[in-house]
């Protein structure tokens, strides 16, 4: 149905909040890339096909529940029965039968489906109860997991669209100041205000003006934009039309990267649904505003993800970045006034305009407001999206939300902020994160990426793999970062060769100096700080690989040899693996690994029941 | 520096060829004009031909109202200075197309293989040498 | 007509609205290194040797290191181009250049300025001239031509033809290898053909006397593109000089 206006948006809005209020039972099965993959669509066909025989009236909603505890993606399909916050995992459609009978009608739990807790062992019934949830503070992310993000009613009975009229009531230059009050930063890394920067926008005398999102999300490991895109991609929409009424621009973009096809999939319904409701498209709401939002597909490029080859490739352009020395809010799309903005900062505009900025402003810290979503991964038990407020220390997320390292393996290092990021060590654990601490102390927040690292890392190796991400991903058009990368690389994979020499040390010194201060891009200039950071505090690695010979970590295959101890109980299992024949041994008899023949590929560590196999 | 007051009344380089004695002075003083101290000689862009019977005639840029050579360029580096009438070569935007020397229809853009770049007339800013240095007035600027 | 002022190491200069750093360092005498510059062609910002040092009144103390090609002047701007870190960078630029292009001269005697006789990186297995600048691919399309444009990204990126196939579009008029500054485009000619990127191509030779400048797919794409003919373009320089003589001498004698 059409809302010609926001009298019959509201109206329509309680009824379907009278309606979902009615509902006693449902039955919430995600439906992110994860769990799609392990089969939850089945899963949800069997719910309803069993809750339809035993005659039950049951609500079975397919929705996003993002990414859990430890394991949870892998431990999809995830299902969450309201009104009770039943969590079960792992739920295959040949359980589903048992849980109607059981549960549903008899109300019994199934523990062989709960979660368990890593630390005490027991077995959780609600999901309000598992650490991962209970400790983060879910705002932007709140209704992941509660809507299906393919039906607008959802949204709206939610207070979707809540804000939407409440801020075309309200002069542009008002919308302007409500963010600018908010303190909103960028979510995408850059951390710009994003008030000052659509006020920047306004003020230039040029039309017409463009609102574009970025949902290129490049980061490797970084899925808080692709959730939000897949789970509530409405509050996108929201946010973006109430950017372009701020703003003055009447046609909007969203740049979804190539490798997102559900995002762009949800996001398309979802303009649909808003174009036929009138939220979006000519004379939104009644209002005599104009908007109309277009998805561009991104070419699978990470450089793409920065703004000013974002636009070129929009244009159809190469996506190669240029010199911004002059702004792109003031020449940006087709040398056009444009405002670019993240998705997480767009997703937040609806709530500061809807509860206040004040409201938004309470969380976090002064100099970075409200909240903000993590990918937490690596070695943490509780791997997914977290989202806490701004502020809160490294150590609250990753043992508190993420539970600890996997195994209680010694905490070594986090990497934060993707390839411009930078390692942490655990003396770092207690630093606030936010906008402008990280970068302090030599890392950054960043999109909001965080990688767990454990002992068995090689701070080396780390530093390696971004700087060989980004030399695939450069652009290639300036000297520092085309050539700079492909040197720090070369030397890079030198020294984790056991060949590095100490002038590589200067080398990289002066390679680090000339990406930050000469490249072009973003890209380039911050291509350098996973090596820095990991120079500033692991500087001993380095100094291992080169002079000793040694990777620390046990990583570096040069540099490290397998043994077997006395633990092994020569059961030929390792035996059996190794494609090299690098180990002989009889039953019963301790196996032997012959190192000339030895790939250190790990294979035998992963088979060996005894832990027995040790590396040097 | 382009002398102002010459720039108000806009003068014109006019050749009458029944005046050349063929002394080749204005060819002299058009490569030294355009020298720089202690450089290598740059080429004269005024070229005189001996026509047979005793006839001389000196040829140099007619700065053509639509000239070809503006046409032929393709960077816009041929342009009108305001201030002499002269079309200028923009030695800095000139890519060495080669078009101009070959579509002038009267031979007066020129390659200066020493120095790498296209020349042509342009009136010494103002002064031109050819004229003040001619004997017979069979150059003169008026 | 608004002139901005500002200095260059410590010298007032000025320049129009929208004028780079580099015109009017250029204007006032004061020499930056440029690789990748060409007046014809818009600037790129691809080599990053004509970084200097701006700072301001303003800005409390900030100072920054931005292309003069590219960087837009503004009143009391006050740039460096002899700062330490600025002579830091362009030698390490250079260092980069000299481990891609060993050989080549042009940048071997940049280098040298900045005290690099050898680079102290790796060089390529396989060297060529290119540094990538893209005033060959920039020129082409200034041109109208767009023949040969920049293929692949970053260490992959390369000067190339489209699908790596000699293009139609090509007239052969060399201005790409004329306007490398490391002449690392190669063409042959022998007064009749001139061979480039894969393809032969007829040269305009004067009807009198055989002397050639330019393709004759290069003299028909300039008739086409201005509505000239092309007898515009059938005699040489000389030959037309001496035929304007004659014709002049006619006009006395009659």
């Amino acid at each position: 149905m059409r809302f010609s206006s926001p009298g019959v948006l509201e109206t329509q809005r309680t009824k379907l909040q009278d309606r979902a209020g009615k509902v006693k039972r449902e039955i919430l099965i995600c439906a992110g890339t994860g769990c799609l993959a392990g089969g939850s669509a089945d899963v949800a066909q069997a719910f309803r096909t069993e809750t339809r025989a035993a005659g039950m009236k049951v609500g079975v909603r397919m929705v996003i529940k993002e990414t859990g505890c430890h394991g949870f993606c892998e431990q999809g399909p995830l299902v969450i029965l309201m009104p009770e916050k039943i969590f079960y995992q792992q739920v295959k459609p040949s359980h589903v039968k048992k849980i109607v009978e059981s549960t549903l009608k008899n109300g019994e739990v199934l523990q062989k489906l709960l979660y368990k807790n890593p630390v005490t062992g027991e077995r959780v019934e609600t999901y309000d109860l598992i650490d991962f949830y209970a400790k983060q503070h879910r705002l932007v992310l709140r209704n992941i997991g509660r809507i299906d993000p393919e039906q607008l009613d959802d949204y709206l009975a939610v207070g979707g669209y809540r804000a939407l009229p409440k801020a075309l009531a309200m002069k542009p230059e008002q919308v302007i100041d409500a963010v600018k009050k908010s303190g909103l930063r960028g979510r995408g890394g850059g951390g710009f205000p994003t008030g000052r920067k659509w006020a920047t926008c306004r003020k230039v005398d040029d039309q017409p003006r463009y609102v574009i999102c970025n949902a290129d999300e490049g980061d490797p490991g970084a899925f808080m934009d692709r959730s939000i895109c897949e789970g509530d991609p409405h509050a996108v929409l929201e946010g973006m039309i109430i950017g372009a009424h701020a703003v003055g621009a009447n046609k909007g973009y969203i740049y979804v990267r190539e490798e997102y096809p559900l995002a762009r999939k949800r996001l398309g319904i979802a303009i649909e649904q808003a174009g036929e409701g009138g939220l979006l498209g000519q004379d939104i709401l009644g209002s005599g505003f104009d908007f109309t939002i277009e998805i561009n597909r991104g070419g699978g490029a990470f450089v793409c993800g920065e703004s000013s080859a974002l636009m070129r490739s929009v244009a159809g352009e190469v996506g190669e970045p240029r010199a911004k020395y002059v702004h792109s809010v003031v020449k940006g799309l087709y040398d056009k006034p444009t405002v670019l903005n993240n998705v997480e900062t767009f997703a937040c505009v609806p709530y500061i305009i809807d509860q206040g900025a004040k409201a938004f402003a309470a969380v976090g810290t002064r100099g970075s407001s409200g909240t903000k979503a993590f990918s937490l991964v690596g070695k943490v038990k509780n791997t997914g999206l977290v989202e806490v407020p701004m502020g809160v220390s490294l150590r609250d997320i990753i043992f508190g939300v993420g539970g600890g390292i996997i195994n209680d393996r010694p905490f070594k290092a986090v990497q934060t902020g993707g390839p411009s990021g930078g390692c942490l060590p655990q003396s770092a654990l207690d630093l606030k994160v936010d906008f402008d601490t990280l970068t302090e102390a030599g890392s950054m927040m960043g999109s909001g990426g965080m990688i767990v690292l454990d002992d068995r890392t090689c701070m080396v190796d780390v530093a390696r793999y971004f700087v060989n991400f980004l030399v695939e991903e450069s652009c290639g058009k300036c000297v520092p970062c085309r050539e700079g990368l492909k040197q720090l690389l070369i030397i890079l994979q030198r020294i984790c060769e056991g060949k590095g020499r100490l002038e590589d040390l200067d080398r990289i010194g002066n390679l680090s100096s000339v990406l930050a201060q000469g490249s072009l891009c973003a890209l380039g200039k911050s291509a350098a700080n996973p090596v820095n950071s990991t120079l500033a505090y692991f500087k001993n690695e380095y100094e291992a690989h080169i002079t000793d010979h040694t990777c620390p970590g046990g990583v570096c295959k040069e540099l490290i040899t397998y043994s077997i101890n006395d633990a092994c109980t020569g059961c030929t299992a390792c035996v059996k693996v190794c494609a090299f024949d690098a180990i002989s041994g009889k039953k019963k008899a301790r196996h032997e690994i012959h190192d000339d023949k030895c790939t250190r590929c790990g294979a035998c560590i992963t088979v060996c029941p005894d832990e027995a196999i040790e590396v040097h | 520096m382009v002398d102002k007051e010459l720039a108000v009344q806009l003068k014109r380089l006019y050749v009458t060829p029944g005046k050349c004695i063929g002394c080749r002075t204005c060819e002299l003083a058009c490569t030294f004009v355009h020298t720089e101290g202690g450089g290598r000689l740059r080429r004269t862009r005024v070229q005189v031909h001996d026509t047979g019977g005793e006839t001389f005639v000196p040829v140099l840029c007619l700065q053509c109202e639509t000239a070809a050579c503006v046409r032929a360029c393709p960077v816009e580096a041929l342009v009108r200075n305001e201030l002499t009438g002269a079309i200028d070569v923009d030695e800095e935007r000139c890519v060495r197309c080669m078009a101009c020397v070959v579509a002038c229809p009267f031979g007066n853009m020129l390659f200066d293989e020493q120095a790498g770049v296209v020349v042509k007339c342009d009136v010494c800013v103002g002064r031109p040498a050819c004229a003040m240095f001619c004997p017979t007035k069979a150059l003169e600027y008026r | 007509m608004g002139l901005i002022s500002f200095s260059i190491n410590g010298t007032a200069v000025s320049g129009a609205e929208g004028e780079t750093v580099l015109k009017v360092a250029g204007r006032a005498g004061i020499r930056i290194p440029t690789l990748c510059h060409h007046e014809a062609v818009e600037a790129s910002g691809a080599c990053r040797l004509c970084m200097v040092e701006i700072s301001h009144p303003d800005w409390k103390g900030w100072k920054g290191l931005v292309t003069a090609c590219l960087y837009p002047i503004e009143p009391g701007l006050e740039v460096s181009t002899d700062a330490e870190a600025v002579l830091e960078c362009r030698r390490n630029v250079l260092d980069l250049l000299l481990a891609r292009c060993p050989t080549s001269p042009v940048i071997r005697d940049l280098a040298a300025a900045y005290g690099l006789r050898e680079t102290t990186l790796t060089v390529d297995a396989d060297p060529d001239n290119c540094m990538l600048c893209g005033l060959c691919t920039r020129i082409c399309a200034q041109m109208g031509h767009h023949a040969i444009s920049t293929v692949g990204r970053g260490v992959k990126k390369k000067v190339g033809l489209p699908l790596d196939k000699p293009s139609e579009s090509c007239v052969g008029c060399a201005v790409c290898a004329r306007i490398c500054p490391t002449d690392a485009i190669t063409f042959r000619e022998d007064g009749r053909q001139r061979k480039i990127w894969g393809r032969t191509f007829e040269m305009m030779c004067c009807e009198e006397c055989g002397t050639s400048y330019i393709t004759r797919a290069q003299a028909e794409y300039v008739c086409e593109r201005e509505g000239m003919t092309i007898d515009y373009f059938e005699k040489c320089d000389k030959c037309r000089s001496r035929d304007t003589a004659r014709t002049f001498s006619r006009m006395v004698q009659w």
